[in-house]
């Protein structure tokens, strides 16, 4: 806490400055220049607007924005820029007009700056600081990683500038932080070469498509080319102003395409540019079956070596095989150290398997698939790493170990080690199809089957409950079926003109139909039992039953019998009664 | 049940594999036992169909094979020894089973859909039916049709287990990719060994949906084979 405490604090309550200002501020019609805002406050704390009002035909284009914090001695100050990006199109003199800006909430007046576009500016003006982005390659795939530079040349007057802060801005790249270095050496200019700041990196592209990086940095400097202007007013020039420029280099676009699927070799786990396979090294030989051992393998080449994954082990019958580790690097000298060197040089990366013989049957270590893709060719390359031949002797196993393995007599069919089987002799237990029985389509129909059965067997229960509850029902069923049937014994008899059969007939008819009003057996039923129900469905109804029922009675118990044959005649009003009767029931 | 002439032909097919294998030609033993296969599946079949087909060193389908085998007969131990073989061979894993998985390879896969049916019905008709036929309820009335319930209940899971060890299936050939997407363009998540299991999610066109035990992602059908097709 003491440690926090003693660290310095960061300034913010000091008068808020606004410098702004066109870098250089002579230039000829066509050339570019940086129109630079500054403020000693933190970015946060500043509301820059989205646009500016600038001169249209400047085309202003936004640049890079960052922040730095400097050491007064006491405390940390920051300071802020915003680069802007423009051409001059034509002599004359244009102005970027003062604007107001937001900071720590309250309002800083961003003072206006000037640019003079003329055909040859004065010999004194210092020439613009240009910060250079070299990649070398802008076609590249993704994930494959290209080396780049941000170069800052040494001044006409030979002064080497510093830079700080560097950065590589722009979507969908990653930029390697472990693998950057910076130093100063000869460049290549024009015809000649000059000394320049050289910061170089690692720099991958993660998505497809077209992809806009740019880099930036802090110059240690103090190019002032305006008024400056503080939050109460102009006032008189601060002593201990901020020393950085932020310069921002050029926009460079590069075409970033996905790796092709087709032509894919195993073992391949993205690793992107040219590599060769030093021959793996064994740690041991001969080996015991059941011990373990290392076996190291180094990959060199181009590209981010450091970041490579290593290839998955294979899967094979006698070597149980680990995921590779990746062997540490060795500790960096204090040279290296200080002069911010790599520990080691990049391009090789080395992978340890662990290794387990698990038979003597074992001759070699398992081969292990192993690919990576060349740019420069378009195309996968096979690099597995090779089998090396070895000799596993049986392992010795100690006391405990032996008691440990010996099997019991209760395990000993369990532990048996499996085996190919023979043939079936036959084909054994068949089936229409190796879809369970569920899943055809008749097995639901068997399944509503009884169902339906048992809906069935309630309904009929129900039924004949019913029935049970209410026996007139069958009583009227049971006499309409009876009068049906004399009736048709009626019908023939007359048709036969057979007059004691027809008149038979129509007296049980009428006697089945009258049965369920009373109840009776049809057969107990007389004349005297008919008539009543008959005379209260029509007039003439009993008339024709009386006639009927003489006749038989006389026929059945008279000493002479009775002739029936004009009866026959009675026929059609014998109908109307029946279907009367009929009616009722 | 199979048709008399397919069972004819399955018999002779059956035969001609099992003369081809004992000479050595894997290959057309594996045809004649697939075919055999084909027409009337069979544990015993499927089993000569797995060691033919492993002999020839297509491992992902002798898994396939025996695993069918099992899933009609899972008395076959000759199978299911040849599983364990294969699996400690290839160094593949068997497949992981929930419990109601694992109870339905307990009997063979018809037999639990039957079993559940008849119990239910029975519980049914021992309940209901005493009383339809106006029989007065006895005590073994009621202790059958507790039986019937208890089978049935018992038997749900596995008839589920069924339904959802048929969507398991086994990678055939070797270092097959997985994809991000049902694409050949798309990314390779994995590179899946023959006869590592996996269940089939859904399928889309020539790709299917599998979740193995390291991911999730799309397989070629051809490279993938259901136990169950």
């Amino acid at each position: 806490m003491s440690l926090l405490m003693s660290q310095p604090k960061t300034e913010i309550a000091s008068n808020v400055v606004a410098v702004a200002s066109f870098d250089p501020p002579f230039v000829r019609p066509g050339e570019a220049a940086v129109y630079r805002v500054s403020f000693n406050a933190l970015e946060e704390s500043i509301v820059w607007p989205e646009k500016l009002d600038a001169p249209a035909e400047l085309g202003f284009r936004a640049g890079g924005r960052g922040q730095i914090l400097h050491f007064n001695g006491t405390n940390f100050v920051p300071h802020t820029t915003f680069n802007y990006h423009l051409r001059a199109p034509r002599l004359g003199a244009f102005t970027a007009p003062e604007f107001a800006v937001t900071v720590y909430g309250k309002p800083v007046t961003v003072p206006a700056a000037q640019l003079r576009v003329v055909a040859s500016p004065p010999a004194s003006m210092p020439l613009a600081q240009a910060l250079v982005f070299e990649v070398p390659e802008t076609n590249l795939y993704a994930g494959q990683a290209v080396k780049v530079r941000v170069l800052l040349g040494a001044s006409p007057a030979g002064q080497l500038p510093t830079l700080m802060q560097v950065q590589i801005n722009g979507e969908g790249v990653l930029v390697d932080q472990g693998a950057a270095r910076q130093q100063v050496g000869p460049v290549r200019r024009g015809a000649g070469t000059v000394a320049a700041y050289i910061y170089e990196t690692v720099l991958t592209p993660l998505q497809t498509g077209k992809l806009t990086v740019f880099a930036q940095g802090y110059s240690a400097g103090n190019r002032y080319f305006g008024p400056l202007t503080g939050a109460s007013g102009p006032g008189p020039m601060l002593n201990n102003l901020p020393q950085f420029t932020l310069l921002d280099s050029e926009p460079v676009e590069l075409q970033v395409r996905p790796l092709p699927r087709q032509g894919e070799l195993p073992g391949f786990t993205g690793a992107i540019g040219s590599f060769s396979l030093e021959p793996p090294r064994l740690a041991a030989d001969p080996l015991r079956a059941g011990e373990t051992v290392k076996l190291s393998v180094t990959v060199r080449g181009d590209g981010n070596v450091g970041r490579l994954a290593a290839p998955l082990p294979p899967q094979v019958r006698d070597w149980q095989v680990f995921a590779a580790t990746p062997e540490p690097l060795p500790p960096a000298s204090p040279l290296a150290l200080l002069t911010r060197q790599p520990p080691v040089a990049q391009g090789s990366a080395t992978f340890v398997y662990t290794l387990v013989p698990l038979t003597t049957a074992a001759q070699a270590t398992p081969a292990i698939p192993f690919s990576y893709f060349d740019p420069k060719r378009e195309a996968y390359v096979d690099l597995t790493i090779p089998a090396v031949p070895v000799t596993v002797q049986p392992g010795e196993k100690g006391a405990d170990l032996r008691v440990l393995e010996q099997p019991d007599q209760a395990s000993a069919e369990s532990e048996k080690e499996p085996g190919l089987s023979g043939l079936a002799p036959g084909p054994g237990l068949a089936a229409a199809t190796l879809a369970p029985v569920q899943r055809r389509p008749w097995f639901p129909l068997v399944q509503l089957a009884p169902a339906a059965a048992f809906v069935g067997l309630w309904g009929w229960d129900r039924r004949r409950r019913f029935l049970e509850q209410h026996p007139e029902v069958l009583l009227r069923r049971r006499a309409r079926r009876a009068l049906r049937r004399q009736w048709r014994a009626l019908r023939r008899a007359a048709r036969a003109g057979d007059a004691p059969r027809f008149a038979e007939a129509a007296v049980a008819a009428m006697q089945a139909a009258c049965a369920p009003h009373y109840p009776a057996e049809p057969r107990a039923l007389v004349g005297a039992d008919v008539l009543p129900l008959l005379g209260e469905l029509a007039a003439g109804a009993a008339e024709v039953a009386r006639r009927f029922f003489t006749v038989t009675d006389a026929a059945r118990f008279g000493p002479d019998g009775a002739d029936a044959r004009e009866l026959l005649a009675l026929q059609p009003e014998l109908e109307k009664v029946l279907q009367l009767m009929e009616r009722r029931l | 049940m199979a048709a008399p002439g397919a069972a004819a032909s399955a018999d002779a097919l059956f035969r001609e594999g099992t003369g081809a294998y004992r000479e050595g030609e894997y290959s057309r033993a594996a045809r004649a036992f697939g075919e055999a296969a084909g027409r009337r599946p069979a544990s015993g079949t499927l089993r000569n169909l797995g060691n033919a087909q492993w002999q020839g060193g297509q491992t992902g389908r002798a898994i396939v094979a025996w695993e069918q085998a099992l899933w009609l007969d899972p008395f076959n131990r000759a199978a299911r020894n040849n599983l364990r073989f294969a699996r400690k061979a290839a160094q593949v894993e068997a497949p992981e089973l929930s419990w109601d998985e694992v109870v339905s390879t307990w009997l063979p896969i018809d037999w639990w859909a039957w079993i559940t049916g008849v119990s239910l019905w029975l519980a049914v008709g021992m309940v209901l039916l005493p009383g339809i036929l106006r029989r007065r309820k006895a005590a073994w009335h009621q202790a059958v049709a507790a039986l019937g319930i208890m089978v049935f209940l018992l038997s749900v899971p596995a008839h589920f287990g069924v339904h959802t060890r048929a969507r398991i299936g086994f990678v055939v050939q070797k270092d097959a990719p997985l994809r991000l997407t049902p694409t050949q363009e798309a990314q390779v998540l994995a590179r899946l060994s023959a006869g590592e299991p996996a269940r089939c999610v859904r399928a889309r066109g020539p790709y299917a949906l599998i979740r193995t035990n390291r991911a999730l992602g799309w397989i070629e059908q051809e490279q993938f084979r259901l136990v169950c097709p």
